[in-house]
């Protein structure tokens, strides 16, 4: 049944298939249930038991060992659509989500796509392309090439001419990379051959595309991202910045926004350039347009990522806006409702990326069952995950258990926020960040809106060990939980030393305990 | 039993002991040197995965979970490893000149033959695991004496993969 609010749309829908896994999955089909609309998972076997997959109104298998069989089979995954009756297909992110050709074959299905149109995706989706779109509308690039490497056996000399052109510190990035994957920093030339390699053959694992672009490499810049909604009637918002500046192998760690440093001059400008951006490919939906800031207050187009963001929640605490509610919307067919002059700016959100990974280990990724998963719940406080208590931790997938989303009045609270939230994180079995992002957060850089790109390459190694505590303390609860036979305890006993001191009152909730309060 | 925390590899014993329902520790040595300890006891929680923890007349508690041989513990808002260990047994569990796999992958690329002399910090292999590549470097000079894997074999932590002799 089509829900009220999209009874005039002029293209409704009454259920929506999500062709991806994890937190996104169970962040979209939430959504979609809050909706009034149908949600429907697909899941490979590895999923069998995973939440998006319980949570789903209706969840169907995708039998097959590997990605290509699964999550990135497009046939299997419109064929689902189809028997499932899913009258919509929302890609989330990674996966199918930037693939043209999945957009396409959604669309010719006679299904309704959330996103924006297989041409956009395309021009956006190849750096090339995407960069000669910038220089015509007259949007600022980053100086640099594409090189076109067919014969494997010949490709030093022009990679070497290029990167030489372009001047280093350079970066090298597969033109279908993406995410931190197949994108290599080259500081002198003797290293270029293996880098190039590491990341030709990082992409194609990955991505399934060896094509490198050489890049110039701007040090101490910020990255600033800006979220927009565009409808399919003309209108076009941006909804602010997003500084995603603390990373880690280019990979995202901590987002916050507003952005400390940015003057609302500046906000207006790269707002401005992010819209033109949208623009210039016809662009439908949710889009982030990423920059590079540079200490000059210069910003350079990136990249467009033509899907919903992982740090997509942050923006929506500051501005109220729901982003998987407004892409439903624009997929309908209906006007966005809302303009430039009402996008507001309320306090300071801040989210961190909880991962399986070991810091004190030069971050390699951990694997496990999360025995005990208690995650802080609080006002001001947002839990993004895929993953409950008893759930086991594969190489599978990437490492990322669950954000943490914080909302507070200002930038300071918002810190203190996190940092308490952080600490009452409860997550036993698997190896996370968890104590590593207290200890970003809590340094003076952090704290002072000094952090950029190149924060953790430089950070002091006391940054990643692990917080030293009198082994007194843990010695003796380990000891007495030892002693004590917790590990031996089942949920039958559990149970039994509960109702011990709980004098049976247990089907009356009015009744008070029978314990003796002081 | 002996205790560890985290990746040290120092090795602890202590004994706590029953004082009127609570634990208290007794004593805490090293290497059969004794650490001089606050007044620490341990009392139970109506949940079988929580302590508490009194340290000089402060409580404060603590969420326990046994995976393993292991204790994972949060404590103050933050969590640590403690492992257990029979007493005396080796504290490594390979010896010096093998390296062995730091997390769970795949070997894609394997740059040295059995018999070839590597220099410190040389990369003797390649592996994957979550679409991330980590390079497996020698950690001292020395001849390859044994590589146990193939390329595109998937390996668990702490497999051996390489061995170097001096």
């Amino acid at each position: 049944m089509i829900p009220n609010w999209m009874q005039n749309s002029p293209t409704p829908f009454s259920s929506i298939l999500v062709a991806n896994r994890g937190e996104i999955a169970v962040r979209i089909i939430h959504a979609a249930k809050e909706a009034g609309l149908r949600g429907i998972a697909v899941y490979s076997d590895s999923d069998i038991n995973s939440l998006h997959a319980e949570i789903a109104d209706e969840s169907i298998h995708l039998p097959g060992k590997t990605l290509s069989e699964t999550y990135l089979n497009i046939e299997a995954i419109i064929s689902a659509a189809k028997s499932s009756g899913a009258e919509a297909v929302h890609p989330g992110y990674g996966f199918l989500s930037e693939r043209a050709n999945f957009a396409r074959k959604v669309s010719d299905a006679g299904l309704v796509w959330i996103g924006p149109s297989p041409e956009s995706i395309e021009v956006m989706g190849d750096k090339i392309s995407a960069r000669k779109k910038m220089i015509d509308f007259g949007v600022p690039i980053i100086p640099g090439e594409e090189l076109v490497i067919t014969n494997s056996q010949n490709y030093m000399e022009p990679l070497a001419a290029a990167a030489a052109r372009v001047g280093y510190p350079l970066l090298l990035k597969a033109s279908a990379g993406g995410g931190g994957k197949g994108m290599r920093a080259v500081y002198e030339p003797k290293l270029l051959k293996n880098q190039y390699e590491a990341a030709s053959r990082e992409a194609a694992a990955a991505f399934g595309d060896g094509t490198v672009y050489v890049e110039r490499l701007l040090s101490k810049s910020r990255h600033i991202e800006i979220q927009v909604l565009c409808d399919k009637h003309g209108n076009s918002i941006h909804l602010n910045e997003r500084d995603c500046s603390l990373q880690r192998r280019h990979q995202k760690v901590i987002e916050e926004t507003p952005c400390l440093i940015l003057s609302d001059e500046l906000r207006q400008s790269m707002g401005k350039s992010a819209i033109i951006a949208a623009k210039s490919v016809n662009y439908i939906g949710a889009g982030t347009v990423e920059f590079l800031l540079s200490t000059k207050g210069e910003f350079f187009f990136l990249e467009m990522n033509t899907r919903l963001q992982v740090e997509h929640p942050i923006t929506e605490l500051v501005t109220g806006i729901d982003i998987v509610q407004k892409q439903f919307e624009i997929a309908a067919g209906m006007e966005l409702g809302i303009i430039q002059e009402e996008i507001n700016i309320n306090g300071h959100s801040i989210e961190a990326r909880i991962y399986a990974e070991n810091p004190s280990n030069g971050f390699l990724p951990a694997t496990g069952i999360l025995s005990k998963w208690d995650t802080p719940s609080s006002p001001g406080v947002r839990i993004d995950s895929g993953f409950r208590e008893g759930d086991k931790i594969t190489v599978d997938f990437d490492p990322m258990l669950a954000k943490l989303i914080v909302h507070s009045s200002s930038r300071e609270a918002a810190i203190r926020r996190l940092d308490t939230a952080l600490s009452d994180f409860i997550a036993l079995g698997v190896i996370t960040n968890i104590g590593f992002l207290k200890d970003v957060i809590n340094d003076n850089a952090f704290s002072n809106g000094m952090v950029t790109t190149d924060f953790l390459d430089n950070a002091p190694d006391e940054l990643f060990s692990e917080a030293a505590i009198d082994p007194s303390h843990l010695i003796a609860i380990a000891s007495s939980a030892q002693k004590l036979g917790l590990d031996k305890i089942n949920y039958d006993q559990k149970n039994y030393v509960l109702s011990d001191d709980y004098n049976g009152h247990g089907s009356d909730p009015f009744r008070t305990l029978s314990r003796n309060f002081p | 039993m002996e205790w560890s925390i985290g990746d040290d590899e120092k090795r602890y014993t202590t004994d706590m002991v029953d004082v009127g329902g609570n634990l208290e520790m007794t004593f805490l040595k090293s290497d059969e040197e004794i650490i001089s300890i606050p007044n620490i006891s341990i009392s139970r929680d109506s949940k079988s995965d929580r302590l508490w923890i009194n340290i000089m007349g402060k409580s404060q508690l603590a969420h326990v979970v046994k995976v393993k041989d292991s204790w994972w513990i949060h404590l103050n808002g933050r969590i640590h490893v403690v492992k257990s260990h029979e007493i005396g047994s080796a504290k490594s569990k390979h010896n010096e000149g093998s390296l062995v796999a730091p997390m769970p992958g795949t070997i894609i690329e394997i740059l040295v033959k059995e018999g070839q002399k590597v220099r410190q910090g040389q990369t003797l292999m390649v592996m994957e695991a979550m679409k991330m590549e980590h390079k497996i470097q020698s950690p001292k000079d020395g001849e390859v004496s044994l590589i146990s894997n193939k390329v595109g074999q998937r390996v668990d932590m702490g497999a051996i993969l390489v061995e170097i002799t001096e």
